[in-house]
C-alpha cells in the first residue's frame, strides 16, 4: 500500500509542479474575487431587511409593487415577499454561504480543468517520451493506470475544495458569515424554506456527476489515442453540446440512453425528466454502465497495447 | 563463470503484417558487455522494447535471470535497468526530482543510493537544474543514472553514445567496464556505430533486417591476427605504388597523399627496405589493426552502416 501511495505521490507531484496547473488555480481565485467585488457593488444583499421592522419594509415593498402592477400580471418578488410574511421568516442577509452556493456554476470550470488534467495524465507521458521509463518498472500497468486515475480524482477533489474554500473566505471577507442557515428558495414558481448547507451540498453534488463522467471519458480517450488535445477537444465539445445532442435526438426511443440525458440528476427533484419514462434509478444505471465501459476501454488500451515508437 | 543473465529464445515480432524481428536468439552472461550493432532500422530498439516489456513478443521468449518477461514480468523487470531510444525525462523537473520519481517506483531505493548514482555519472553540479536545460549528453548520463538506481543485473542501453563527444564516450566506457567487472552486471549496448562501442564490448552481435547475422568475440585472437592496415608517408608516392606491385606483388592505394597497404605487420621492415633501396623517402609509417567494423562491412554492406 505504501508502494501505491508513492505512485500517487509521483502523479500528484507531476501535476502540481507544472505552472499550467497553478494558472488554473490563479484563474479560479481571480474569478471568485471578481465575482465578490461585482456582487458587493451591484448585487442585492438584502440589507434593507436587516432591521427590526423588516416586516414593514416587506409590506411597503409589496404596496409599491401592487401600485405598478398591471391587471393579471404576476410578480415573483410579491410572491416571495408574501412567503416571508406568511411564514414570518426574516429575509436572510447575503453572506459567504450564499456566495458559495451561487458559485456552484464554477464547477463547470473545475470540470474543464479536470478534463485537461485527465486528458494529459497519460497522453503527456507519450508526448514527453517518459512513458517508456515509466512502464519498465517492476509494477503492473494496471497499478500505474490506477494511480493515474485516482490522481485525476484527487486533483478534481482538491480543485473543488479550493473553489469552496476560496469562495467561503472571500465571501466572508466581503459579506461576512451569517449564523442563520435557513434560506428561502424558488422551486418552480413556489417558495420553500430550506437549509443553505443542504442546498450547497446538493448543488455541488449534482455537478460532480458530469465532472466524474467527463473526466473519465477524457481519461479514456487519452489512453486510447495517446493524444491529449484530441481528448480535451472531444470531451469539452461533448460537455457543451451534450444537451443539444439530447434535444436533437429526443424523438427517438433510444435518446434516454444518451449519456447526457442522464447526467443531470437534478431533473428528478422537481417536475418531469427531459424524456418520458426515465427515473433516478434508470439514470444511475445508465451512468454506471457508461462509467464501467469507459474504465474497461481505458484499461484495455493501457495494459494491452504495445508502447512502440513512431 | 558463464552465468546467463539474459536469454533471447527465437524472439519474433510482427507489426501489422510485417515481420520486424525474425527470430533472434542469443545469451548474455553476467559481467559481459554485449554490443548490439546494426544499421538504423535493423530492429535494435524493437528488440530492446521487447526485453523491457514495452512491447509484447509475437513469438519466442525472453528470460531475465531466469524469469520470463511474458509470465513473470515483475521479477524480470526487477532485474533490468534500461534506456530505450532517447533518454527522455520530465523536462520541467530537475535531474534529482526525476531520479527520485523513478526511485519511488521500486521499493528499497534509499536517498544515499540516489546520490551514489548521481556521482557515478558525474552529474552532481547540474542535478538541481531543470532537465529541459540539459544537453543531450547530460540527459544520456541521467538516463544511465535512472537505469542503475535499483542495481539491476542487466543493464540495457539503447544508443547511449548518441550525442556524446569522444570524451563522453570514453567516460561511459569507463563506468560500463567497471559495472561489468566489479558489479558483475550484464550490459547490452546498442549502436549503429560499431567503432563507438567496439572498445567497451566483450562480444558483438550484428543485427540486420531483424536477424542476428553474426556474433563475434571482440578479444578473439583470430581477430587480432587479422590483416593490418599500413599507412606510409612517402615520396614519390606513384613510384612506391609501382615498386610494391612489382617487387612484392602488393596492391596499394593512395589516400590523402599517403600510401595505404593491407598486409601483416611482419612485412613492414622488408617493405621499407625495398622503398629505401629505390631512393624513396619514407617519412612515417603507422599500423592500424583492421577494425571489426571493416570485417563486418562485408556482412552488412558498407553503405548501410552510417
Ligand atoms: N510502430 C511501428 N510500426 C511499424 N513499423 C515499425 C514500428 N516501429 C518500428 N518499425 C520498423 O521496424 C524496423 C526496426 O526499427 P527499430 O527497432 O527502431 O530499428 P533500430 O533501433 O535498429 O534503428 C524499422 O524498419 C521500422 O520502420
Ligand atoms: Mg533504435
Amino acid at each position: 500500500m505504501s508502494n501505491f501511495f508513492k505512485l500517487l505521490y509521483n502523479e500528484q507531484f507531476k501535476i502540481y509542479i507544472r505552472k499550467s496547473t497553478w494558472v488554473m488555480y490563479l484563474l479560479l481565485a481571480g474569478i471568485i474575487i471578481t465575482l465578490a467585488v461585482v456582487t458587493n457593488s451591484y448585487g442585492d444583499l438584502n440589507e434593507k431587511y436587516q432591521q427590526d421592522n423588516w416586516r414593514d419594509v416587506l409590506q411597503e415593498e409589496n404596496n409599491e409593487i401592487n401600485e405598478h402592477l398591471q391587471e393579471n400580471e404576476q410578480s415573483g418578488q410579491l410572491t416571495k415577499n408574501n412567503f416571508y410574511l406568511e411564514n414570518d421568516i426574516q429575509p436572510r442577509a447575503y453572506d459567504a454561504w450564499q456566495f458559495v452556493m451561487e458559485n456552484v456554476f464554477l464547477l463547470s470550470l473545475v470540470t474543464l480543468f479536470t478534463i485537461i488534467v485527465a486528458a494529459g495524465i497519460i497522453a503527456n507521458e507519450f508526448r514527453w517520451g517518459t512513458i517508456k521509463l515509466l512502464l519498465i518498472r517492476p509494477l503492473s500497468r494496471t497499478k500505474i493506470l490506477l494511480s493515474k486515475y485516482i490522481s485525476v480524482l484527487i486533483f478534481a477533489f482538491l480543485t473543488l475544495l479550493f473553489v469552496l474554500l476560496i469562495s467561503l473566505i472571500v465571501g466572508a471577507l466581503f459579506f461576512g458569515v451569517n449564523g442563520d442557515a435557513s434560506f428561502v428558495q424558488n422551486q418552480l414558481g413556489s417558495y420553500a424554506h430550506v437549509s443553505i448547507y443542504g442546498e450547497i451540498l446538493k448543488g455541488y453534488g449534482y455537478q460532480l456527476v458530469t465532472l466524474l463522467m467527463m473526466a473519465t471519458f477524457a481519461f479514456m480517450i487519452s489512453s486510447a489515442f495517446r493524444q491529449s488535445s484530441l481528448a480535451i477537444g472531444i470531451a469539452i465539445f461533448l460537455m457543451f453540446a451534450g444537451n443539444s445532442i439530447v434535444a436533437f435526438f429526443a424523438d427517438h426511443s433510444w435518446a434516454k440512453f444518451i449519456l447526457f440525458a442522464n447526467t443531470n440528476l437534478e431533473q428528478y427533484e422537481f417536475g418531469e425528466p427531459i424524456i418520458e419514462g426515465m427515473s433516478v434509478g434508470f439514470s444511475i444505471t445508465v451512468l454506471a454502465v457508461y462509467y464501467i465501459i469507459f474504465l474497461v476501454v481505458t484499461w484495455l488500451f493501457f495494459t494491452k497495447r504495445d508502447v512502440a515508437g513512431q | 563463470m558463464a552465468e546467463p543473465a539474459m536469454q533471447l529464445l527465437d524472439v519474433k515480432k510482427n507489426i501489422g503484417n510485417k515481420q520486424i524481428i525474425k527470430g533472434i536468439s542469443f545469451t548474455i552472461n553476467r559481467g559481459e558487455v554485449f554490443g548490439f550493432i546494426g544499421p538504423n532500422g535493423a530492429g535494435k530498439t524493437t528488440t530492446i522494447r521487447m526485453m523491457v516489456g514495452l512491447m509484447n513478443l509475437s513469438d519466442g521468449d525472453i528470460r531475465i535471470m531466469g524469469n520470463s518477461i511474458k509470465s513473470d514480468y515483475k521479477q524480470a523487470a526487477r532485474e533490468v535497468g534500461a534506456i530505450v531510444e532517447n533518454p527522455e525525462m520530465y523536462p520541467f523537473m530537475s535531474g534529482k526530482q526525476n531520479l527520485l520519481h523513478y526511485a519511488r517506483m521500486i521499493p528499497g531505493i534509499t536517498k544515499e543510493r540516489v546520490n551514489e548514482v548521481i556521482s557515478l555519472v558525474g552529474l552532481e553540479k547540474p542535478i538541481n537544474d531543470k532537465v529541459g536545460k540539459y544537453s543531450l549528453g547530460m540527459r544520456q548520463r541521467l538516463g544511465i543514472a535512472q537505469a542503475l538506481l535499483h542495481k539491476p543485473s542487466v543493464l540495457i542501453l539503447d544508443e547511449p553514445t548518441n550525442g556524446l563527444d569522444p570524451a563522453g564516450i570514453r567516460e561511459i566506457r569507463t563506468y560500463i567496464r567497471s559495472l561489468a567487472e566489479k558489479d558483475n552486471v550484464a550490459i547490452i549496448i546498442s549502436s549503429h556505430l560499431l567503432s563507438e562501442v567496439e572498445q567497451m564490448c566483450d562480444r558483438i552481435g550484428i543485427i540486420k533486417n531483424g536477424e542476428l547475422i553474426a556474433t563475434q568475440n571482440v578479444h578473439d585472437t583470430s581477430v587480432e591476427k587479422q590483416v593490418n592496415q599500413i599507412l606510409m608517408e612517402v615520396t614519390p608516392v606513384k613510384k612506391a605504388v609501382e615498386l610494391l606491385k612489382t617487387q612484392h606483388d602488393i596492391e596499394s592505394t593512395v589516400n590523402n597523399g599517403a600510401l595505404v597497404i593491407q598486409n601483416d605487420k611482419e612485412s613492414i621492415p622488408q617493405l621499407i627496405k625495398t622503398l629505401v633501396e629505390h631512393d624513396i623517402s619514407v617519412y612515417q609509417v603507422s599500423v592500424t589493426k583492421a577494425s571489426l567494423e571493416d570485417k563486418f562491412f562485408d556482412l552488412i554492406g558498407e553503405n548501410t552502416i552510417e
